[in-house]
């Protein structure tokens, strides 16, 4: 049976136990929401002693089933001050899962202040002493740590920021080819983990076994139809591999919800110079790779590696909502200046969401002028440096916005919004608006069969039918992020009525359950009400549900307002 | 008479670029009476090519009547999101009726 690896960063020690009854059925999202409900004081102080930081493979990873190699990070967030769980791709989820891993788990924090790296191999656990490693970039940070352990390791590492403790630090992964190209980007998780001076885990599966599968027939049947399924897809099997996730560019332009220049309008008129399609040419153009995975088994490889001008390496994983951020959010229309500030966000291991909405912040502040690409590249720089407007930066919009005595900061529970307008997308919105996470669109990003029961086209410019199609899209996530599955695995799932059934299937094969698609809803359901009631503990009431005063501005093209009332938020959280 | 200022996105772009077809901010004239339909068809886009169209920022229906100064884009299957569903493109009570076309 899986155990829960626990490590004293005060002490240096280490534990394994058998998971607690409670636990046993959980993984991923599941867990690590339960695991920091049960086991982190609400009300601690996010950096403190009291904190905690949980690694969870989702329950399918580690097994063949494709695109199953993500890992949840929970904690109590430095960010926001509520719960968090960061989702992630790389290499460390499927070997946790193989080493018989269930949880990791960073506990207290040292009276000093020396770095250590965790080790973590088949037959032995061991915290090391890493004070050589301080204050270097993830990016070298891996190649480092490759160097010393092999190629085939997992690494998760933090950078500049989070060794500042940062409320925007991210905690970097390596992907399949070394880059710092995957990260648990939101919540400012990179800080816990420097708050327990820890710089990197390392996780060698090497010499362990496949994992064991129940019935292992049934699970390779159910896993051929999903591969089938994922690859016949025109979204998971044509339109992501061939332009990543940044092909939403043009698209939600068009749809006239793309925020511009901090959330004043839903077109950019430079759209089509940071589109996906642009990308896609420039990186065919410089020979880069136009499609990648972010961990093996993946089948969908909407990830990317985009050189500069020199034909060089300058980013992987360039994602959409990195684009808007650096870009329309910014008026920068240059994908160079964007695919650098990528660069420097996974190299300094902060989020690019939180970290591109600032830049805006402050240009709205005065502090740079907007659209100056070169001007955001050295604000970003000072990041890595430690210098005081770098804390500042890095410290995310809410931060940064008081700083400088800006209004218009566009942030729930602190946490900045990403790349949909609340106004135009309205079920985005509320997402936003009620998820636990903060302003989160990954929070309400799948689909499930109770979804597809409900009756009625929804206009996402009206209020109709949003509150519910938000409640069930943040239910359907808890679930994809529990099982370890890539959230676009929704895509076909959507259209495709037995794409759910055959999650079932295969959680069913591997662990000799007799789980139905409604055990997987109420999974979902159960998950948002470990995070709300952590929350609730924490202090957060209905009005930490509520979008800032400058989302009632009218937003043109389509002049919407947002206009949700407190009982009306109420019931996305009311099960 | 008028005209529509035309763009397509994803695999369509890539196509119609290989022809030397305008598709990126294109003004594009049309008559009096024409639809949307008009338009792709004088582009040879088919049906196959397209999941959805915008008009004016709205999903739209392709019989639908061009007006002067109309924002037309269309799209093909293949385009993630959230916004398939939540924009419409897919219609959330009716599964089946889009199994086809993506």
């Amino acid at each position: 049976m899986s155990r829960i690896l626990r490590i004293d960063t005060k002490e240096k020690t280490y534990s394994f136990e058998s998971p607690a009854a409670e636990f046993q059925a959980l993984g991923g999202r599941a867990l690590t929401s339960k695991m920091i409900l049960n086991e982190v004081p609400a009300t601690c102080h996010p950096l403190s002693q009291f904190n905690k930081l949980v690694f969870a493979p989702g329950l399918l990873s580690g097994s063949p089933a494709a695109n199953s190699g993500r890992l949840s990070v929970g904690s109590k967030s430095p960010l926001t001050g509520g719960i968090k769980e960061s989702n992630t791709g790389g290499l460390v989820s499927q070997k946790l899962a193989r080493l018989g891993i269930k949880a990791l788990v960073l506990e207290d924090r040292p009276g000093d202040d020396l770095y250590s790296i965790i080790v973590i191999k088949k037959d032995s656990v061991e915290i090391l002493p890493a004070d050589e490693y301080r204050g270097i970039c993830n990016g070298e940070m891996i190649t480092k740590l490759w160097e010393r352990f092999g190629t085939r390791v997992g690494v998760a590492s933090i950078g500049p920021a989070g060794e500042q403790r940062l409320t925007s630090a991210s905690i970097q992964f390596a992907d399949p080819k070394g880059h710092p190209g995957r990260a648990a980007g939101r919540g400012g998780l990179g800080a816990v983990m420097g708050s327990k001076k820890i710089k990197a885990i390392v996780v060698d599966d090497s010499g362990t076994d496949r994992l064991a599968l129940h019935d292992s027939e049934a699970f390779k049947t159910a896993n051929k139809q999903w591969v089938d399924l994922l690859k016949n897809h025109p979204v998971s099997g044509e339109g992501l591999p061939a332009y990543g996730t940044a092909v939403l560019v043009n698209l939600i332009n068009e749809a006239g919800a793309l925020p511009t220049k901090n959330f004043r309008s839903g077109r950019f008129d430079n759209a089509h110079d940071i589109s996906g399609e642009t990308m896609a040419e420039t990186i065919e153009k410089r020979g880069g790779i136009v499609s990648e995975g972010c961990h093996p088994g993946c089948v969908i490889r909407c990830s990317q590696v985009y050189h500069d001008r020199d034909n060089n390496y300058l980013t992987s994983g360039f994602e959409y909502e990195t684009i808007w951020a650096f870009g329309a959010h910014c008026l920068i229309k240059d994908l160079d200046d964007i695919a650098m500030m990528d660069r420097l966000c996974d190299d300094f291991g902060v989020d690019t969401i939180e970290t591109g909405v600032t830049i805006g912040v402050a240009m709205e502040g005065g502090l740079i002028p907007w659209g100056d690409g070169k001007a955001a590249i050295e604000l970003l720089k000072k990041v890595g440096t430690g210098d005081p407007m770098g804390k500042i930066i890095g410290n995310g919009a809410a931060f940064t916005g008081q700083a400088l005595g800006v209004d218009r900061v566009p942030v729930v529970k602190k946490q900045a919004l990403p790349a949909y307008d609340p106004r135009a997308v309205k079920a985005v919105g509320v997402t936003y608006a009620t998820t636990p996470m903060g302003a989160d669109h990954t929070a309400g990003y799948g689909v499930c069969q109770n979804i597809l029961n409900v009756g009625g086209t929804i206009d996402p410019l009206k209020k109709e039918h949003n509150v519910e199609i938000s409640k069930d899209l943040q239910i359907a996530t808890a679930a994809i992020d529990a099982a370890g599955l890539c959230l676009f695995v929704a895509f076909p799932v959507l259209d495709h009525a037995e794409g759910l059934q055959l999650i079932v299937d295969m959680l069913n094969a591997q662990y000799g359950l007799s789980l139905t698609t409604d055990d997987v809803v109420q999974l979902g359901i159960s998950i948002l009400k470990d995070e709300h009631e952590f929350n609730r503990q924490a202090g957060f009431t209905k009005k930490d549900d509520r979008l800032p005063d400058m989302f009632k501005e009218t937003f043109p093209p389509h002049n919407t307002t947002w206009d949700f009332t407190d009982e009306e938020l109420l019931k996305a959280k009311t099960f | 008479m008028g005209s529509i200022l035309f763009n397509a996105f994803s695999f369509l772009q890539k196509k119609l670029k290989a022809k030397n077809i305008p598709c990126t901010n294109a003004r594009i004239s049309f008559s009096d009476g024409e639809s949307v339909d008009d338009v792709l068809k004088k582009m040879s886009i088919g049906i196959e090519d397209i999941e959805g169209v915008f008009v004016n920022g709205k999903i739209a229906p392709t019989d639908t009547l061009l007006r002067d100064g109309d924002r037309i884009a269309a799209f093909p299957p293949g385009t993630p999101g959230p916004y398939r569903l939540l924009l419409g493109i897919v219609k959330k009570n009716s599964p089946k009726e889009n199994q086809n076309e993506g």
